[in-house]
Formats: structure tokens, sequence, C-alpha cells
């Protein structure tokens, strides 16, 4: 019975601290997967996201003064926990940052209703650019259209495209689906010959059918949309088969360390779309070196904090905290709402100047968003495994967004006249 | 003594066959069916409805309609997932093609659909058992998910490939869809819920449970004392799936909102599976009591720390509770094997005799 008491004091106490907390921060809640089977991957993303915030609130605060909350909910990538989650952070949350297509596909028809942010950087659904129709969407600094056009001009930098054979591995789900209408298009300009092979969900790890097949069509190139296991069981197939690593590139999910350090030296060459780089030296990275990581404040280790995913978390709320600071400015608050937060994220300008400001040197490339461009389409760098980490292998490289722009819209129009009821935002003038 | 039946004299068959023969039994469910349509939804917060009220109410009605095919009838089933991903399907498309269809007709009709599906698969019923049974369902389960994602005029061509559940009106309500209130929801899964549990009851108590319960005890002797196998296995397997269908289109219509294939995978099976089992094979309460322990405790279990003040990462919680329901889960097959709804027949029992066990 005394220890019931206790409990029942620690109880009330616990609750009058977690009232008092929430009055003056900035809730970012974060739909983590720390566990499940996609956990690899998540680890460092969430880590990243979440050791920024703790630098920015030790080095200066928070933003505008106001400490941010950068607090978690597990989902461990299962979209009924995702519902949860949604449910559980929503009356205060300032945006939600789902993680997950499901999850995303989930959340985008609420948000009209419920009027928060998703911010789902570089993941979901393409479609989502179009800012009109998806006026709570957001996906910046790049899609995965932008990715596969910005792969196509990297095959045809090394020589004419016409009559090669480029195979499309993909994850058979939503997200490995995505930029097939993008290369089936530029396949017929180009004049080379797309041959998709699916990896089905179930058999993401053992992939020697694909590589067989692969190793009987001899493709000029293998572009990859994996993720999770599926990439580790790629890139070890790849070089079992023999394949040669610097014809195969992946999407910025398959660009993860760990999955190539388990070839190491015989994954030289392999290459990743990417639209982050992991940059040890810039002075972001360096704060929370010290701040965070050595004050003993951070989950992760100096392995994890060196690559690529970890720095991607890092990059994805750099551009949230931007999104905030902006919105900061626009409405003299600091403590904004959530339809606030949507201003700010449809108004960055994330210029090199801008990203030399936030000490994110190199880590990100320059983009700008708009009330009808919710991706930004930046422009991405060709990452290569030299054996031991990625490398940058191109300078900047830019979209061909002409190729899609009447799709997106096509698209979206398609989404919101299937929802309908469905506002669009009709003041925006600007185009995409 | 609150449950004395002593006194409770049945004068005549239909009072002695009545629903309820223990006074006791009624007043219960009364106070339950009160809470549930008029206590809860006076009550119940947006999480509440979303994350414990409405899901309990979908599993529980899924797991019923495999209890009807494995605690009834003894066909072992692990297709669930996927004739409930049939009834989600049929009910998108039905939506899709007939917008002027009533949404609900439209949730009853979709069962329809996985009935006959589950039909087709029930046919190697005839000739395997057991184990093997087990087998051919599963060759539904790993086909039909491969069909969700292969077949685009499922889901209409979307580029995404899942399925997204449109605002629906009823008698200018908005009863599905983003723009659908929790609680117009919760009282249309109520609803069909409740219907489907009084059928089902009745159907099991009736001429055909009878025939579902021979079939399972020893299809042999069932055989010889003039029972139709394949009538009443089909019969089984078409009944079963299509309350199992029902349920999987409201639990993307009333519920999830969207659904790509996946989401209709084996874990899915798995899950109506053990709630189906813990609960109770055999009866219609465990299927209730089961979809409580596997669906509500994990959310309720995720919100203790946060209450008492605790502060654990969230990916600890996740952790600790998949321990402590597994925990659970060994604990309550260890105390009563034959379910919950057994150990609550047992408490029963004893509160009839009280104070004076024999």
């Amino acid at each position: 019975m005394k220890h019931f008491t206790k409990t029942a004091a620690a109880a009330v106490l616990g609750l009058g601290l977690g009232t008092a907390a929430v009055a003056q921060e900035l809730y970012v809640p974060n739909l983590a997967y720390r566990t499940g089977p996609f956990a690899a991957t998540g680890i460092p993303l969430m880590n990243g996201q979440a050791d920024y915030f703790t630098m920015l609130n030790e080095r200066d605060g928070g933003i505008g003064g106001v400490p941010v909350n950068a607090a978690e909910c597990e989902t461990g990538y299962s979209t009924e926990k995702g519902v949860e989650c949604y449910e559980k952070v929503k009356s205060d949350a300032l945006v939600t940052q789902p993680w997950s297509t499901g999850i995303t596909l989930q959340v985008l028809p609420k948000t009209n209703v419920d009027e928060i942010p998703i911010l789902a950087p570089g993941y979901g659904f393409s479609p989502m650019a179009d800012g009109t129709v998806f006026q709570w969407a957001f996906n910046m600094p790049a899609g995965y259209w932008d990715a596969a056009s910005m792969i196509v001009q990297h095959m045809e930098s090394e020589g004419d495209l016409d009559g090669k054979k480029v195979a499309f591995l993909h994850l058979d789900h939503p997200f490995g689906k995505e930029p097939l209408p993008i290369l089936e298009k530029l396949a017929g300009e180009k004049g080379f010959e797309l041959l998709p092979i699916p990896v089905g969900l179930k058999e993401m790890q053992n992939q020697s059918a694909q590589w067989l097949q692969i190793r009987r069509e001899r493709p000029d190139y293998v572009v990859m949309w994996g993720w999770g296991a599926m990439n580790a069981g790629a890139i070890t197939e790849a070089v079992k088969t023999k394949y040669p690593m610097e014809n195969f590139i992946g999407v910025w999910w398959a660009g993860h360390d760990a999955d190539l350090r388990l070839v190491g030296e015989d994954g030289a060459g392999y290459k990743s779309i990417s639209w982050s780089f992991p940059n040890a030296d810039a002075p972001v990275m360096r704060d929370i070196q010290e701040l965070v990581i050595d004050a003993g404040l951070s989950e992760t280790n100096p392995e994890e904090a060196s690559g690529v995913f970890y720095s991607r978390g890092v990059v994805i709320s750099a551009i949230l905290g931007e999104a905030i600071r902006t919105a900061q400015e626009e409405y003299g608050t600091a403590e904004i709402s959530a339809p606030q937060l949507r201003w700010g994220l449809e108004n960055i300008n994330m210029t090199e100047e801008r990203i030399t400001e936030l000490g994110l040197d190199g880590m990100v490339p320059p983009f700008s968003t708009s009330c009808a461009n919710h991706t930004g389409h930046s422009g991405g760098w060709m990452l290569e495994w030299d054996g031991e980490k990625f490398i940058k292998a191109s300078d900047l490289m830019t979209a061909n967004q002409d190729d899609y722009q009447d799709l997106i819209a096509e698209k979206a129009q398609e989404y919101a006249s299937s929802n309908a009821p469905w506002p669009t935002n009709e003041e925006c003038s600007a185009t995409n | 003594m609150l449950y004395r039946t002593a006194g409770q004299f049945k004068t005549s068959y239909t009072a002695d066959q009545a629903l309820f023969p223990v006074r006791q039994d009624a007043v219960l469910l009364g106070v339950i069916l009160l809470f549930a349509y008029v206590i809860f939804p006076l009550t119940a917060s947006e999480f509440a409805y979303q994350t414990l009220l409405i899901p309990i109410l979908i599993y529980a009605l899924a797991a019923m309609g495999l209890n009807i095919l494995t605690g009834y009838a003894g066909q072992l089933s692990l297709g669930t997932g996927a004739f409930m991903g049939v009834g989600a399907y049929a009910c998108y498309k039905l939506i899709t093609i007939f917008p002027w269809m009533n949404p609900v007709v439209a949730i009853l009709l979709s069962g329809v659909f996985s009935a006959g599906v589950g039909v087709v698969f029930g046919i190697p019923s005839l000739r395997i058992k057991g184990f093997y049974l087990a087998i051919a369902t599963l060759a539904a389960q790993f086909f039909l998910v491969w069909l969700f994602e292969k077949w685009a005029w499922l889901y209409n061509y979307n580029a995404s490939g899942a399925i997204q559940v449109p605002n629906l009106e009823m008698f200018g309500v908005y009863v599905s869809g983003p723009q659908a209130g929790s609680t117009t929801q919760y009282y249309l899964v109520l609803g069909i819920v409740t219907l489907m549990t009084l059928l089902c009851i009745n159907l099991t108590r009736g001429n055909l449970g009878r025939t579902w319960k021979a079939t399972r005890d020893m299809d042999i002797a069932a055989e010889l004392i003039g029972i139709n196998l394949m009538k009443s296995k089909l019969i089984a397997f078409a009944v079963s799936s299509y309350v199992v269908g029902v349920a999987g289109a409201l639990y993307v219509f009333m519920w999830k909102g969207a659904a790509e294939p996946n989401v209709f995978d084996i874990p899915l099976s798995f899950q109506v599976l053990f709630i189906a089992i813990i609960g109770g094979l055999g009866s219609i309460l465990g299927n209730y009591l089961g979809a409580i322990l596997i669906v509500g405790l994990p959310v309720v279990l995720n919100l203790v720390p946060a209450a008492v003040g605790l502060s654990i990462s969230s990916a600890t919680v996740e952790h600790l509770n998949v321990m402590i329901v597994g925990g659970l889960i060994i604990f309550f097959l260890i105390v009563e094997p034959h379910g919950l709804a057994q150990l609550w027949r047992l408490i029963r029992e004893k509160l009839i005799i009280w104070p004076f066990p024999h």
C-alpha cells in the first residue's frame, strides 16, 4: 500500500511536470522506427534528427529562444502503430513526420481536416510536389522523379543511351514503382530498353532469381529502387555475380554505409544518387560532436555518426528548423502554430549563403519552395562507394523537370478528384 | 449470490432454449451494450475511438469469422488476412463503380465476394484436413496478396498501388473518408458488428452450428449420421469468409482510410488467428476478449509510462510492450489453454454455486 501511494504521488507529480513542460516549446514529434524490420536504417536517421535539435537546444536555447521538443513515437514502420502515434500527437503537434509511405498515405487525406503539415522528406508520393493540391504535404529537398531524371542524366553522361539496356531492380511496393512512369518515358525518348525487375517484400534477402535474370540479360546498367534489407541483398548478390559495380546505381535510400561495408572493397564503384552528403567538417557536425555526442546526450556511435543516413537525419531536421525560423520571422512570434509552420515550409529559401550560415556546408544542395512547389526539386550528387566510405563522384546535378511537370499536375488532380471534396489553394499563382 | 440461478424456473421449451436462460447474463449484456452504445460515445476521445474502440470491434468481427471456420467447423485457415483484403478491395470497387451506392450496403455486399473466393479456396478441405488444409489456405493468402499487387484494375490504376477511401455520404452525413467523424464511424461499425454477432450466435446455436460441430469433432461419424460433409464445410467457408470480408471492408473504410496490398499479408492472418485462439476457439464472446487483449492492451500499455511520469524512450516502451504482451499471452494460455472465454465460463460457474462449492 505504501508503495502504491508513492507511485501514485509520483504519477501526480509527473503529470504536473508534464503539463508545465508543454507551455513553452515547439513540439515537432517524429514517428520513429527504431524497432522492426527497417530499424537498421531508422536508427541512424532518428539519431541524426534528434541530435540536431538537441544541439540547437544546447547551443541557441532552441529556435527563436523556444526549445524544440522532438519527442519520438515509435511505429516500428507499421501503419497501425502509425495511426496510433498520429492520433496521440496530433492535438499539440506542429508537424507530422510519418517516415513510411503507408503511414503517409493514411495521414495525407486527413491533413485538410486536421490542418497539420506533413513533412515527408524525399519519400512518400511524388505528386505531393503540387502544393496547390497538396496544401499540407511537403517532400523537399527532392522527390523520386527528380532522382530518376538525374540517374538517367548520369548514365547519358557516360555515353549515348540509344540501344542500351537498363535493368530496373525495384521493391515490389508503391515506393519501388514510383519512378516507373518517368523511366518508361525517358526510355522511349532516349531509345534505351528498360527492364523492370521486381523484388517482392518477402524475397528482399534472397534475390538469386533476380540476379540470375540480370546475369542472363547483361544490362548495361542496373538502377535500384531498394529499401531496408533489399539493398544489402542486392549488393552482395551483385558482388557474387561479378556485376561491374560502377554500372550499379541506387536511389538515395540505397546509399547506406552499413550495406556497403558488408562487401567493402568489392563494392567500390557502386553509386547512389543523393541530396544529402555527410560532411564531417561542416560546422553543424562539429557542434553536434561537441555539444551533443561528447556531452553524452546522444544515442549514436562514431561510426554511425559519420555515415550518410545520420547526416541525412541532420539535414532533415535542419530543413524543418529553417521552416520554423521562417514562420517565426513572418508571424513575429516564437511560438508558432501548425498552419503558421505550413507557411514556413512553403517559403523556405535555402540559398548557398543560407546553407553556409546554417553550417551545413556541402551537406544539402540549395533549393527553395513556394505555394505551388512543395518539393523544392533540389539537385543532387552522385555518391560513389570507394571501398570505405561514400564520396561525391559528380558535381551538383539538376533534374530535368520538364519531363514530368505535366505528370505531377495530372496525378495530383486525379488524387484530388477521387477524394472530393478536396480543397485546393486557389490563391496560389506561382507555378511548380 | 450475484449469479444465483435458483428460482428461475423454465416452464416451456422455448424458455429453456432462450438465448440467455440465466437472467443475470441478459442483465450483464444489457450493461455492456449500454456502455457500448451510450457511455463510450459520450466519453471517448478521438484517440480512444481510433486506437481502441473501432479497431477492437473490427478485429473481433474478423476473429469471429475465423472462429466459425476454425472453432466451430474445425477447418484450420491461415488465409484470413487475404479474405479481409478481398472484402476491402470488393468494397472499393463497388464504391468507385457505383458511387451512388449506400456505403453500408456496399460493405455488406462486399462480404459476398469474399464468401465466393472463400468457397473456391475451401474446396480442397473436402479432401485434406488439419495442417495440410492450413497449407492450402496459406496458398490463398499468398495468391490473393500477389493479385492485389499485380491486378491494377483492383486499385483503379492508382500510381501508388494503394486504395484510398473517398469521402462517402449517407443521409447527408460523412460516414467514411477523411471528412467523417469518429463517432459516426464508431456507431456504424458497432451497428454492423452487433448485427453480425447476432447472426453468428444464432447460426452456431442452430441446425447449421450443430452440423459444423459434428464435422469438427469427427467427420467420419458425422457422415455416418447423415451429414453432408461437402455442404457443411463449404457453408462454413462461405459464412466465415463473408463475415471476414465484411470485417475487411470495415477495416479499410471505417478505420484505416487507405491500404496497400501488403497490409493484408500473413501477419494480419496470424494476428486474427491469435485473437481467436487466445479468446477461445468455438466461442463468440472469446473474440471480443481476445481482441481486447491483443489489440487494445498494447495501446493502453504504451500510455502507461507517460501517465506515470517515467521518461522512457519510445523505442524502449515498444520493446517492453512486446515483451509484456507476449508474456501475458503465455500466461493466459498456461492458466487456461481453452482461451479467455473458458476462463470467463469457469468464473461464471463458480459465481453461480458460490458460496457453497461442492
